[in-house]
């Protein structure tokens, strides 16, 4: 694998290979485009981004599906003709009790009452109208010069970070844990995340400020920042603009990776790409010369979206690692698939998942540093002109580069003749995936630790789904998670290189393999210490996650030789079942996840 | 040019190619012939270099198969060449072209060859709107735009209407010709035979057979001689042993079915002699109204013992007829083993 990446990225000959076959993908797949449908997508797409545009550029304020829905009868010359007018549900009319009983109007504003119509609408209509008196008194009050005048008491809004606080026995509820004792570990790490230290003099919070951090924030009528209103109106920030924004990135993409998969899996339908094989070009350069023209498409409309929408190069450096991947998950798919059917499937699956990834942990881009997990974050922030560490970029976007290439690594392996035209199921054909990069033994290890970018993704994934959960569920089952996903990513290759037949089924076999696959886990994990690099320990999940692993503070360096003896033993346990049978591995792997398992709860109890 | 040694090819606990070796000279057409699953395209995509032999060694123009430089000197025809409907193909010729690195000068001046050598018009049409027989002769255009000095060619008249398949077939012999060397398989054994200068038989991966069509001819097939009587000779068995000809079979033959019956059977001679097989007595005639009594044995010997029988009997021998069997027989013979001799 390294020596045909180095021999394509060294040899110009290849490199013009690669080329010739990008610049004939591209003017074939632009050719076989009816004209007639381009232009009706162009005019469609068109048409919904700019009722997108406009609706964004007008405020959320003013897009109102219930615009003019209420009818108030009420006088021009009347203090509470403002407060329809400047109500988007409402509309004025001329004052007439007569038009209240011909149903012309809803209520009607006389001196010195208020009549509403007797009927749900009539009291309805009396609803919105005294909140649109409230908001219209909050924003006279807003508009005066003196503001402690107007609004006496302040309160200032942090948002603090969960925590395990003291420790999982304390059987106190979450939120409790994660309140105000939170603070308290904070302090005590000197790291605090939001205190009086990130308040401004004039006592506000400056992350929430101003939502994001240009752009107004949205908070159904929230008062974070410099808002003011109810407690009632209290809501977390939310930064719905620029998620909206930077949602507009991942649109494109599902529509290059069908286009892309379509074309790969073309390859493999009636053997067509059989001729591509026998050409003087190597697999590696069949497959870059195919992906380049989509990959390089996908950053070209990215880097249009940006201009369009305000973001930077952070944005686009951000998202082209989401395309990669996504280029790299249809690539695998449709060397696996069987049919243009199973395919679709395949795809939109992978499609879903790396838009939730990406997309859900961006909502809490201003109160979690888990968010960091996706790149969208990365783009919700530079939407808002807030700044992006080097390491935030790596840790975010890592995972994305390394398990897009892994993914490349995986499909180009069975771009071959004798599997790219087999017809299998899709666990099998993953299988010969695995099974082709097992040249000899200690490709066992590299596999192992190649794995790491999908383990840390799924791990990643994993708290971010769990860590709404109260602790003393979310950590148990995050920690029998991890030791699933960790023995998965150490196991599977072993079982696909004896089923596949490149190893013998020896018990000597399974135990040289079983430890070269804990000893390249070991070494691949300790990507994880990036995560330190953010902060994401910090947060109690992530200590849970990446803690037991050996990746961890001071007092853990008695134990750092424990996960290298860990890996090592539950892998060899996995590479004796496999090495039996189906059924052989299950159990074992089974057996693996057990110690696995208990490894963590013990290390977690004991250290965190 | 082609060398081959002990290639063999397996996938899993099956053996598709056991330990093939020959070897292929320039200029030569040289064919490979078996059954479904006997191994032809496996050893044919094993050295265009579409698969990795499992052991053993095979070079093409002095490159070993598993050298991606071989490709440059090779041009492979696989048995279905689906082509990319969406081009013409000029532009799928141009592309095959740019990616073997030729010319674009040099590449126009071979392409406009190959097509109007393979008498191909229409060449900015989609490839989609083209027929089977046109797209074939594309293909075999793509297999030469590199001016290859090897040529395997997979069935490359598979799915062709008999005026294609003759067009297809003199070009390839044409390309021989021209100094290619022509490494081909096919199912329709007349091709074989009409085309090849030798050929192997494989079967079960095994080569079993091997030579120019006469040689495997001579080793494996087994001339009969046809003896017509005017008396019946049931009696009259073969001399040559039973492993020839388990038995002798006499036909009476009333005058007008007979001389139906026995033109039917001097249709099928006629046939044969037309391919040029041997024999046919001079005085035979498919029309004759006498009874006539056709014995079958294996070889002069048994003629002449049934001569004589025929003579004791008060009759005489009409007609003899050698029969050789077709290339076709002689591989249904070689391929079906547990039938014995071919009737």
């Amino acid at each position: 694998m390294r020596s045909a990446l180095r021999s394509l990225l060294q040899s110009p000959k290849r490199l013009s290979g690669t080329l010739r076959i990008a610049r004939w993908e591209l003017t074939r797949s632009a050719g076989g485009f009816d004209r007639r449908a381009i232009a009706f997508t162009i005019v469609a797409l068109g048409l919904a981004g700019g009722a997108v545009a406009a609706g964004i550029a007008s405020g959320p304020g003013d897009v109102a599906l219930d615009r003019n829905v209420y009818r108030v009868g009420v006088d021009a010359d009347s203090p509470y003709h403002e407060v329809v007018a400047g109500s988007a549900t409402l509309a004025a009319r001329p004052p007439s009790v007569d038009a209240l009983e011909t149903g012309e109007v809803d209520v009607v504003v006389g001196d010195g009452e208020i009549v509403a119509d007797d009927s749900e609408k009539g009291r309805a209509a009396l609803t919105a109208f005294r909140g649109a008196t409230r908001a219209y008194n909050d924003r006279l009050m807003r508009a005066e010069e003196d503001g402690v005048a107007a609004f006496p008491v302040a309160v200032t809004l942090s948002y603090e970070d969960r925590t395990l606080d003291r420790d999982l026995s304390a059987g106190g509820g979450g939120s409790e844990i994660g309140g105000a004792s939170g603070a308290d570990t904070d302090a005590d790490n000197g790291d605090q995340v939001s205190s009086s230290d990130d308040t401004s003099e004039d006592g506000t919070d400056e992350r929430s400020a101003g939502g994001t951090g240009g752009l107004p924030a949205v908070g159904a009528g929230g008062v974070s920042g410099t808002d003011s209103g109810s407690p009632a109106d209290i809501a977390p920030p939310f930064p719905f603009e620029s998620l909206v924004l930077a949602f507009a990135f991942l649109v494109p993409m599902n529509f290059v990776v069908q286009l892309y998969g379509s074309s790969m899996l073309g390859e493999r339908t009636n053997r067509r790409g059989e001729l591509l094989l026998v050409a003087p070009v190597r697999p590696i350069e069949i497959v870059a010369g195919k992906t380049l023209p989509y990959f390089l498409g996908t950053a070209i409309v990215t880097a249009l979206i940006a201009l369009a929408v305000g973001g930077g190069v952070v944005s686009v450096a951000a998202v082209v690692p989401i395309g990669l991947c996504f280029l790299a998950a249809t690539f695998l798919a449709s060397m696996l698939a069987r049919s243009f059917t199973e395919l679709t499937f395949v795809t939109v699956a992978a499609s879903v998942f790396l838009t939730s990834y990406v997309f859900v942990p961006a909502v809490f881009a201003d109160i979690a540093p888990i968010a960091l997990i996706s790149p969208l974050t990365l783009v919700v922030r530079d939407l808002a002109s807030e700044s992006v560490s080097l390491g935030e970029y790596a840790f975010s976007t890592g995972p994305f580069y390394l398990s897009g290439l892994v993914l490349f690594v995986l499909g180009t392996g069975i771009y071959r003749e004798e599997d790219l035209f087999t017809q299998r199921a899709v666990p099998l054909k993953f299988l010969d995936a695995l099974c082709a990069r097992l040249t000899r033994r200690r490709s066992v290890a590299l596999l192992s630790a190649l794995s790491i970018p999908f383990v840390f993704v799924a791990e990643l994934l994993s708290i971010a789904v769990l860590f709404a959960l109260p602790m003393e569920y979310s950590v148990p089952v995050l920690l029998l998670v991890i030791a699933g996903v960790e023995e998965l990513g150490k196991s599977i290759h072993i079982y696909a290189g004896f089923t596949g037949g490149r190893f013998d089924s020896g018990t000597r076999t399974a135990l040289v393999l079983g430890v070269l696959s804990g000893i390249g886990f070991f070494v691949g994990e300790k990507a994880t210490l990036l995560a330190q690099a953010v902060g994401l320990p910090e947060l109690a999940l992530g200590r849970a996650a990446f803690v037991p692993s050996g990746v961890g503070g001071i007092e853990l360096v008695a134990l750092a030789l424990a996960p290298l003896a860990l890996h090592c033993v539950t892998a060899l346990i996995s590479a004796l079942g496999a090495s039996r049978s189906k059924r052989g591995y299950l159990l074992a792997y089974l057996v693996a996840i057990g110690v696995h398992a208990g490894y963590n709860f013990t290390v977690v109890n004991a250290v965190v | 040019m082609i060398s081959v040694e002990g290639l063999t090819k397996r996938y899993g606990d099956f053996t598709a190619v056991a330990g093939s070796d020959f070897e292929v000279a320039r200029g030569e057409v040289f064919g490979v012939v078996g059954p479904n699953g006997a191994g032809k395209t496996t050893t044919l995509k094993i050295l265009s270099g579409l698969i990795e032999p499992s052991e053993g060694t095979a070079t093409v123009a002095g490159y070993d198969v598993e050298d991606a430089a071989m490709r440059s000197v090779l041009g492979f025809l696989p048995e279905e060449s689906p082509l990319y409907e969406d081009m013409t193909p000029l532009s799928y010729l141009r592309f095959f072209a740019d990616l073997y690195d030729v010319p674009r000068e040099t590449a126009h001046e071979r392409i406009d060859a190959a097509l109007s050598r393979l008498d191909l018009e229409h060449r900015t049409r989609r490839l989609g709107d083209m027929s089977k027989g046109m797209k074939r002769k594309v293909a075999i255009s793509r297999s030469l735009v590199n001016d290859p000095e090897v040529l395997i060619y997979d069935e490359p008249a598979s799915g062709l209407d008999p005026l294609t398949t003759n067009g297809v077939l003199k070009f390839v012999a044409e390309l021989a010709d021209d100094g290619k060397t022509v490494l081909f398989s096919a199912h329709n054994l007349y091709h074989v035979e009409d085309v090849c200068d030798r050929v192997i038989v494989m079967l079960e991966g095994e080569i079993v057979a091997r030579g120019t069509v006469g040689e495997i001819r001579a080793t494996h097939g087994t001339i009969e001689y046809h003896v017509y009587t005017t008396v019946p000779v049931a009696e009259v068995h073969t001399t040559a042993g039973s492993n020839v000809i388990e038995e002798t079979e006499t036909v009476a033959e009333p005058s007008g079915d007979g001389a139906r019956s026995d033109g039917e059977r001097q249709q099928t001679h006629a046939t044969r002699d037309e391919r040029g097989d041997e024999g046919t007595s001079a005085d035979a005639s498919a029309g004759e109204s006498s009874d006539r009594y056709e014995t079958v044995v294996p070889d002069m010997a048994a003629v002449e013992a049934l001569r004589e029988r025929a003579t004791a009997a008060g009759g005489e021998v009409v007609d003899i007829r050698t029969v050789e069997p077709s290339f076709e027989e002689i591989f249904l013979d070689i391929a079906t083993p547990s039938t014995g001799a071919s009737s």
